[in-house]
């Protein structure tokens, strides 16, 4: 992974000392709160409902085992021996105290992470695929690239003060898109055009929160020596004609939409002339050197399925349980790729304690080179197992609560803090998870129905992606009552869609009941090979919507 | 006589931010932009213009720049970062090399990006203690990007 040099070094180093007089300057009352809020933002400080929330970068999902020891360190001696891992390859800590911040964010330069940008309207950490290197179908790695827009991203001086927030993802495969890129600001999906150059399909305008939207592809290859220039143009567009009257209309979606792509194009492409070729134009040397940081490591020549696997496999359904659904096809034979799933009933989803991270930081060592990837389905990943070594994996896994084995079903939710910690919160959201897990903790029945991506938000703003759930949960507050509005029909990767309302919201105590009756008319209209979204699509919201509000007899 | 942040020392302001289109122009006001635009032909010298966020810098584009000692830029809230872009482009694009001078409501801890997109003159509230914003006056000794100053990102230079 990357390795910081000198110069990187003293970047974040300098960012500590100046949050450091920042942070003192507001404790004198130097630095009023107004002044503050968007400085402790950008390094990601919120104060939330009961504490400040720190959100510390795992740029694009990548962790070794010693940065996630920090973190382990971190968080149990500056909160309370937890920390929860957010969709956008994040980690937050939900009780540290202001003044103990800089101390922090020094523990965390010495490993190479900062929380830069990690909040406020400004560019965000970037995400990719959590299987970034590891899988047969890539076009590239991306790596190298989501390390490059790190860099360029970084204190960039002209766009610290956007309209709003900004978030890339970046996806190198036609088969997946684990980083629900349509729903970035800026999705990037990396191509080879016929001549065998490197580009990227630009998709621009896509995000969730109040008025949720699939983004819209502005460029169809934009050659890679050419990426920084047009985010640049694009960015600078948005920056000077985005609405900023506004806050729930200030996402460049909202400009994408009211000048229709066609007039967005054009402003952009006005724009770029005038940076095309320059000196931001990228080097074939820097994506060289950026590479180098994404070499292999030492595989060892192995043979798929060895005997230990297929015996095992053999003998123990829960281990073949394990094994089909929480691990994954590795581009090398003999290896394969591990999730460690956060998503153990009565743990909130995301959630990890300094413990497990610990664990997990063993894990890597013993079995996967000493690194990690953070999902942005919110679970932790071992990119390297042989695939002789999986049942010791599985049993140290069992120990640590990782081997929940319902990765990609319906129990292994992605969702928000919501109200027990979020102070923008209308509804909590973890106990919906809770009430979730306990209602379908039939594992046989929760296969049976196959892959479904339930999301549950506590708001609008949406951090827990209701609306490109196939089911998603949206906590709303009336007259003063958490209640739950429920959607169905999104999805978050290449068949991006925003879900559909299905009509007032429920109360908290009957939504497994109403999820319930979504499954089982599921159930009885899927055809042999249908996914839940596959058969909403086929048949449309109604008996859906039917099932769930039919009054009981 | 008032003070202002210029070229990183606390120098006398000799302009007067004419904040409003009726008042008459004399050699050291810095009129709207709009109002310059509008009566060029008759206004006389001046010392500059000042833009506001929303209006660009595009009906810029034919106008001789090296008349205006001064281009202001307003911060209607320092949160509002459209002037970053503008100074930009008015150094960059339309190669401007007078003073340009933030006004309104930027902090000082804003400072060290200001002077990475082309600002060199910081004209602060009256409540700022300038030499506390001239501690503020850097930017961190490093940067990725390319910008006024150095327009080779880091990968040229590494």
């Amino acid at each position: 992974m990357y390795q910081y040099d000198a110069i990187d070094q003293q970047l974040v180093d300098e960012r500590v000392a100046q949050f450091r007089d920042q942070t003192r300057r507001y404790l004198n009352d130097e630095l009023s709160e107004q002044d503050f809020l968007p400085l402790r933002l950008q390094n990601g400080l919120y104060v939330q409902r009961y504490a400040p929330m720190l959100r510390i970068a795992i740029p694009y999902g990548m962790l070794s085992s010693d940065q996630l020891r920090t973190l382990a360190d971190i968080s149990r001696r500056y909160d309370r021996a937890y920390g929860h891992f957010s969709t956008r390859q994040n980690l937050q800590l939900n009780w540290p105290k202001l003044e103990d911040v800089p101390d922090i964010l020094a523990e965390l330069a010495k490993v190479q992470m900062h929380a830069v940008q990690t909040s406020g309207n400004c560019i965000r950490n970037t995400t990719t695929d959590q299987y970034a290197g590891v899988i047969a179908d890539e076009v590239v790695d991306p790596r190298p690239y989501c390390e490059l827009i790190r860099q360029w991203s970084t204190f960039h001086p002209e766009f610290a003060f956007l309209p709003r927030k900004f978030k890339i993802a970046v996806n190198a495969t036609e088969s997946a898109d684990r980083a629900a890129t349509q729903v970035h600001d800026i999705g990037l999906h990396i191509k080879k055009n016929e001549a065998g150059d490197i580009g990227f399909k630009v998709i621009v305008g896509g995000g969730l929160g109040r008025t949720p939207m699939v983004g819209v592809t502005i460029n169809e290859f934009l050659p890679r020596e050419d990426l920084l220039t047009y985010l640049d143009a694009i960015i600078r567009v948005y920056n000077q004609q985005g609405r900023r009257d506004n806050k729930y209309k200030a996402r460049i979606k909202i400009l994408v939409k009211a000048l229709g792509i066609e007039e967005f194009r054009k402003r952009v492409d006005a724009e770029w002339v005038h940076l095309r070729g320059k000196e931001s134009t990228v080097p074939m040397s820097e994506f060289e050197r950026l590479q180098g940081f994404f070499t292999e490591p030492a595989y060892q020549a192995l043979e798929n399925n060895p005997a230990s696997l297929t015996s095992k496999l053999a003998e123990s359904a829960g281990f073949a349980r394990w094994y089909e659904r929480n691990t994954f096809e590795h581009k090398k034979p003999g290896y394969r790729i591990v999730t460690l799933t956060l998503k153990k009933a009565g743990q909130a989803p995301g959630d990890a304690t300094s413990d497990q991270m610990e664990k997990a930081a063993t894990l890597a060592d013993q079995f996967s080179f000493g690194e990690l990837r953070v999902s942005h389905e919110q679970n932790l990943v071992l990119s390297d197992v042989r695939q002789d070594q999986l049942v010791d994996v599985w049993e140290a896994a069992k120990e640590a609560g990782f081997a929940t084995p319902t990765l990609g079903l319906l129990t292994d939710m992605i969702c928000c803090p919501g109200g027990d910690f979020c102070a923008l919160a209308n509804a909590k959201s973890i106990p919906i998870a809770e009430q979730i897990q306990q209602t379908f903790d039939n594992l046989d029945y929760l296969y049976d129905l196959g892959n479904i991506d339930l999301n549950i938000s506590g708001c609008m703003n949406a951090c827990g992606h209701h609306h490109v759930g196939n089911i998603g949960i949206l906590g709303v507050d009336k007259k003063g009552q958490e209640f739950y509005q429920v959607s169905i029909g999104g999805a978050s990767g290449h068949d991006a869609s925003i879900g559909k309302i299905l009509g007032p919201s429920f109360a908290q105590e009957e939504i497994s009941d109403v999820i319930q009756k979504l499954m089982d008319v599921y159930v009885s209209n899927r055809t042999d090979e249908e996914r839940f979204i596959d058969t909403y699509r086929r048949v449309g919201i109604t008996p859906f919507k039917e099932a769930a509000y039919a009054k009981a007899n | 006589m008032p003070k202002l942040i210029k070229n990183g020392e606390i120098v006398d302001n000799l302009y007067t931010w004419q904040q409003d289109s009726e008042s008459a122009a004399t050699e050291t006001s810095i009129v709207p932009m709009s109002k310059w635009l509008a009566e060029q032909n008759t206004i006389g010298p001046v010392a500059g213009i000042w833009i506001d966020a929303g209006e660009g810098v595009e009906s810029l584009t034919d106008i001789d720049l090296t008349q205006f000692a001064v281009i202001g830029i307003n911060f209607p809230a320092f949160v509002d970062g459209r002037g970053f872009s503008y100074a930009r482009l008015l150094r960059e694009r339309l190669g401007y090399k007078g003073e340009i001078r933030a006004l309104g409501s930027f902090i000082a801890d804003q400072l060290g990006y200001l002077l990475r997109v082309g600002f060199n003159g910081f004209q602060f509230g009256e409540e700022v203690d300038l030499e506390k914003a001239l501690a503020l006056h850097k930017s961190f000794s490093i940067a990725y990007q390319g910008d006024v100053n150095e327009p080779r990102p880091m990968f040229l230079r590494r």
